[in-house]
């Protein structure tokens, strides 16, 4: 194998691959990237045990000067190679590989001669044969990605929670990820309407590290469905992601229907009076702050008493209060990821009692998404 | 050389602090409980020579100290420097009935008591319940009354912080009364080497003689500036230990740092099966322990003996304290356990111990997502 590239255009492509590639695995080849040279082609390709990326560079590709000599493939270590690659002097790298999988770098006046590992015993990437695509606008996905995956728990002890449950039925697209101690729910229009409905548990992680790759310039997306992978294929890329095994939740029936009690803010303020509560609760040893309603006052206040610090008290800027008075605590943490991923809009909070969920939508659209968060008994 | 302060020294010696230290107290009881070891060397120890030379030294009586054998050193060392030692299983549940016993007596002259071992603890008797008003007169009486009650002798040190009692009853031992007052300090810390500083160990000792710091009389010249750059906080804390000055109070309301429950088996377990279950009996007894004590933790240690006294623990943090329940304390130990631990080997003892406590004084409600489960 032996191909020359520009080195800009090999370095982005390898930032997207490695996130796939970790250094901690228990299979020691999949530390490793593999290069694949084709007649008009070159194929990079990361996997661990949760995600693969595949990600392909043409020789029609004209920022990328790539021009194949002999075909071939190698492994080599990911991390080693990236640093090396990145620090190379000249804009134009060559790739060789000669015999016992021996690799030579040359770029200006440098030459790196680095050990490479048989491509053949790198695994194959999973095959997913799906009759069904569904195209995503990729920015869209991307924040729905980012809506629900705050909720997602961490914990594996409930294997299941680390996911978000996506449901697919004719045109709508449903997310939620649920910790037990908030959930996080968010429909989505499709383009186009699917025959068959699905219904699929992703990893959060793997979620996160897709949306960190969906960049502006990335218009959709299409996503393919296995029995236990999902394919995401975007630009010249292929995302893999395991799929989670198991029956989620019906999380339908956990959100409250009616409430005694409704406030109207906006996002931004609530969330600069509560980061502004929570540094007290933070550095006392119990996370927990308080929000007292006095409807016929149109008034709230956000309180937090950490006996080792102190204690903060601050009336909450709201535009509408209606409905009973009411004290309730929380994990002011929750809150936080919940307003931020509101961004700047108007919010309706609702509440049934001291002891029960309450939930946040968005007013302008209060079908499509919301968060709810539980409450924290106090003693 | 001239010592720059950085911050005052404040010495406040209005307090009356006792420091008891029970004498060679594991070998005591076994030789009171069994006077054939009065008059030979005795260690309590795993016998290396049945554990495959693993374990090491909780106590040795005089007789087996005169050969240099002392307290945590390896059992194989011990048995090399006294071969003809007797080595007797240590009996901790025994040490435990004995150490509350003598508890039950400190009670009587103070409720201010900070046990830093089963044979170890500091007093504070400012203020005494019998109204004796004198720390020497009290510290007599204690010897005395668990004399008595416990044919068991320890040593006292008297002085105004813990610091110094606790040097004082080293100066005493065996069975001795020592007091170190405000002026006695700097004539009784001169001669005192520093190795004896409590909190200097191994890794500090060659340091301090590298820096020409051998005894009490050594360090008291060393600056403040020098101490911290070299020893840190520590050398804040020497700077001012070496002058007389100790503010710790003697933490008697002290949370307790973690609840543990732990089986020993006479059979090894040797299956998955078995130790699967075992370990969900612990982690159900270990439930119950937390929840009467109303806490929560962030931190579980999964403890594993094999047969041949090997002790292995490891532990897991999260950022969030974990749910109280069987089955999150079990998916954590099961999760360690695959790990580190090789069944196969047969396991003697198994153990779950919930740390870095807190008390519950709120509890995040939960959504009932899986039915029968919350």
């Amino acid at each position: 194998m032996k191909f020359t590239i520009a080195r800009n255009t090999f370095i982005k492509k390898l930032n997207a691959v490695q996130r796939a590639i970790s250094s901690k695995t228990t299979i020691p080849i999949l530390t490793g990237l593999k290069i694949e040279a084709e007649e008009d082609r070159l194929i990079l390709t990361g996997s661990n045990t949760d995600i693969s990326i595949e990600t392909t560079i043409s020789t029609n590709d004209e920022e990328a000067h790539l021009n194949i000599e002999s075909t071939g493939a190698v492994v080599l270590t990911a991390r080693f190679f990236g640093d090396i690659v990145k620090k190379l002097p000249d804009n134009t790298m060559l790739l060789e590989v000669k015999d016992g999988f021996q690799t030579t770098i040359t770029s200006g006046a440098s030459e790196f001669k680095i050990n490479g590992l048989d491509a053949n015993n790198f695994p194959h990437l999973p095959e997913v044969d799906s009759q069904t695509t569904i195209t995503l606008k990729a920015d869209v996905f991307s924040e729905m990605i980012n809506e629900t995956v705050i909720a997602v728990s961490n914990q594996e002890s409930r294997p299941i929670l680390t996911g978000i449950h996506f449901t697919i039925e004719g045109n709508k697209l449903s997310a939620v990820a649920t910790d037990s101690h908030r959930l996080s729910q968010r429909v989505i229009n499709l383009p186009e309407p699917i025959k068959m409905p699905e219904d699929i548990i992703i990893p959060g992680k793997s979620l996160l590290e897709l949306s960190r790759m969906l960049d502006d310039e990335i218009d959709t997306i299409t996503l393919q469905i296995s029995e236990n992978q999902a394919l995401f294929t975007f630009d010249e890329t292929l995302f893999y992601s395991r799929l989670l095994e198991g029956l989620y939740p019906d999380t339908s029936r956990l959100i409250p229907k009616e409430s005694s009690t409704e406030m109207e803010f906006e996002a931004p303020e609530l969330l600069a009076s509560i980061e502004r509560a929570s540094l007290l609760s933070h550095a006392g040893r119990n996370n927990v702050v308080k929000l007292t309603i006095n409807a016929a006052n149109k008034q709230a206040i956000i309180s937090g008493d950490s006996p080792e610090v102190g204690n903060v008290e601050e009336e909450v800027v709201t535009k509408d209060i209606v409905g009973e008075d009411l004290e309730i605590s929380f994990n002011p943490d929750y809150l936080k990821d919940a307003l931020r991923s509101f961004g700047h809009t108007s919010i309706k909070m609702a509440f049934t009692s001291a002891l029960r969920p309450f939930t946040l939508v968005p007013t302008e659209d209060q079908e499509n998404f919301i968060q709810l968060i539980t409450p924290v008994r106090t003693f | 050389m001239e010592t720059e302060v950085l911050t005052p020294i404040n010495i406040d010696d209005s307090r009356k602090i006792i420091h008891v230290d029970m004498d060679a107290f594991y070998a005591s009881i076994e030789m009171r409980d069994n006077p054939k070891f009065k008059t030979q060397p005795l260690v309590v120890a795993h016998d290396p020579r049945l554990t495959g030379g693993h374990g090491v030294v909780t106590t040795a009586n005089y007789i087996a100290r005169q050969f240099g054998v002392h307290s945590a050193m390896p059992a194989m060392k011990a048995l090399e420097l006294c071969p003809e030692a007797i080595f007797k299983d240590p009996d901790f549940t025994k040490y435990r009935a004995v150490s509350e016993q003598i508890h039950q007596i400190f009670h009587e002259y103070t409720d201010k008591i900070e046990p830093v071992a089963f044979d170890e603890a500091y007093l504070d008797v400012s203020e005494d319940k019998k109204g004796l008003g004198d720390a020497v007169l009290i510290a007599h009486e204690i010897q005395k009354v668990i004399f008595n009650e416990t044919q068991l002798t320890c040593s006292t040190g008297i002085s105004y912080n813990k610091f110094l009692a606790k040097m004082a009853s080293e100066y005493s031992k065996p069975v001795g009364v020592a007091i170190i007052e405000k002026d006695d300090v700097a004539e009784f810390l001169k001669n005192i080497p520093i190795e004896r500083f409590r909190g200097v160990g191994k890794k500090t000792v060659p340091k301090m003689h590298e820096l020409g710091v051998f005894q009490g009389a050594d360090l008291i010249k060393m600056s403040e500036n020098d101490l911290i750059h070299y020893f840190g906080k520590f050398g804040y804390t020497l700077f001012r230990w070496v002058r007389g000055q100790d503010d710790r109070p003697v933490e008697y309301l002290r949370e307790r740092k973690s609840i543990g429950k732990e089986e020993t088996y006479g059979k090894l377990l040797t299956t998955e099966m078995e130790v699967e279950e075992r370990l969900r009996v612990i982690a159900k007894n270990l439930l119950r322990a937390v929840l009467k004590r109303q806490k929560h933790g962030k931190t579980i240690v999964l403890k594993l003996r094999y047969g041949d006294f090997e002790t292995l623990t490891k532990r897991i943090t999260l950022d969030e304290f974990f749910q109280n329940d069987v089955e999150t304390y079990y998916f954590y130990a099961k999760q360690i356990l695959d790990e580190i631990a090789d069944i196969s080997r047969g396991i003697r003892l198994l153990g779950i111990t919930l740390t870095n406590l807190t008390d519950q004084n709120f509890q995040e409600v939960s959504l009932p997502l899986f039915k029968h489960s919350e």
